[in-house]
């Protein structure tokens, strides 16, 4: 190890913990989000849902793992979200869709773009723990997948506060079913 | 091959960082109910699961310590040991081990550098996490989870130090279950702890 040229401590500090700060608050308010259909499907056409009977999945982080705040938390915001756009939870006979949701996470490696012109900036390499929660609405006649919704992003730090997991699902959440049409 | 070299680019050495070797400690609880009312706990049913290291899986070693310590803990709480009747609380662990990556951000971030080109130096680690769940029984709802995180390193080839790691993983851990004890320490529930 050897103390690097043109870059002392003093100087260094502060454009580092700026872009540390930049980097990592930018890590936690990305969430990427995304849908579709199945061709030909329309979910607006299906009225009632109930959830689907699931067997436990791992999802990679052992938190999370059989976690039942972190299950109640999901199913609470998705009915809640899917009541907002006019669906209705329907008993376990009978429903026009069953839902479902899974959640995994895995560790990401990630690689800022470098500003050549700038002899400060060597880029700051991070590894975080993304997380993908993913909502599908099944047609149980068929047993056919009609829609699927997901979002991605950082959860660096998010697990260990029950708080700020419960925030990061509520907005997931949210986002994914934005783009899901109002029953008609 | 060039995958390869890729993947040995990646990993450029393998070493102990202190910042791995940090125990990272945090829960979640079930909010709303009144903790004070458990009074007896037993041990759940052994964890079936798979740990990620067969080194690990259905180790009596590893089992012994860690119920030793659970039940040490929980006594230091002031909850009693039940093993006839229905215990208020069923506690289960779980324990698993994950390949995890880190770069040498600490280092940088104070101005040292491993070369001239002051280039990124990838870690690769095993990081173990260990996993208690309270679970009330008469409702059969999970009302408390703590677990311990921490770069294990060499820890699965060192009996003793696994014994004394076990040991703190649980004490911190069970710090943070609000039951027991007025006098014993608590600490915010819910809240990450570096």
């Amino acid at each position: 190890m050897q103390r690097s040229p043109g870059l002392t401590l003093s100087a260094a500090a502060p454009v580092i913990a700026l872009a540390f700060l930049v980097m990592t608050a930018a890590g936690c308010a990305t969430l990427h989000v995304n849908s579709y259909a199945a061709r030909g499907m329309d979910p607006a056409r299906y009225h009632t849902y109930t959830w689907s009977p699931t067997d436990p999945e791992t999802t990679g982080d052992p938190r999370l793992d059989s976690n039942q705040f972190f299950d109640t938390r999901v199913r609470a915001e998705v009915d809640d979200q899917l009541a907002a756009r006019g669906f209705e939870k329907a008993p376990a006979s009978g429903p026009d869709l069953l839902v479902r949701y899974h959640m995994s996470v895995r560790q990401k490696i990630d690689v800022p773009r470098i500003d050549p012109t700038d002899p400060q900036d060597h880029g700051e390499v991070g590894v975080y723990d993304a997380g993908t929660l993913l909502i599908d609405l099944v047609d149980p006649r068929t047993d056919q997948l009609i829609w699927r919704g997901w979002a991605e992003g950082s959860m660096e730090g998010e697990i260990d506060s029950q708080e700020a997991m419960e925030r990061r699902i509520d907005r997931a959440v949210t986002k994914i079913l934005d783009r899901l049409p109002r029953t008609q | 091959m060039r995958r390869f070299f890729e993947a040995a680019g990646l990993v450029v050495s393998i070493v102990t960082l202190t910042s791995c070797a940090t125990m990272s400690v945090s829960s979640h609880v079930q909010r709303g109910i009144d903790f004070t009312r458990y009074r007896t706990y037993d041990l759940g049913p052994a964890d079936a699961l798979p740990t990620g290291d067969p080194r690990l899986d259905r180790d009596p070693f590893f089992q012994d310590h860690m119920q030793g310590a659970v039940v040490r803990q929980m006594a230091a709480k002031g909850l009693e040991h039940s093993t006839s009747g229905t215990p208020d609380l069923l506690v289960h662990y779980h324990a698993s081990i994950t390949r995890q990556i880190d770069v040498n951000r600490t280092d940088r971030e104070h101005g040292y550098c491993y070369d001239e080109n002051c280039g990124v130096r990838t870690v690769e680690f095993e990081s173990g996490t260990l996993v208690l769940d309270a679970v009330d029984t008469r409702t059969n709802r999970l009302v408390w989870r703590g677990w311990a995180q921490q770069a294990i390193g060499d820890m699965l080839d060192n009996r003793p130090k696994m014994a004394r790691r076990i040991d703190a993983a649980v004490a911190r851990m069970l710090e943070r279950l609000p039951v027991g004890r007025i006098d014993a320490p608590r600490r915010d529930v819910g809240t990450g702890e570096r």
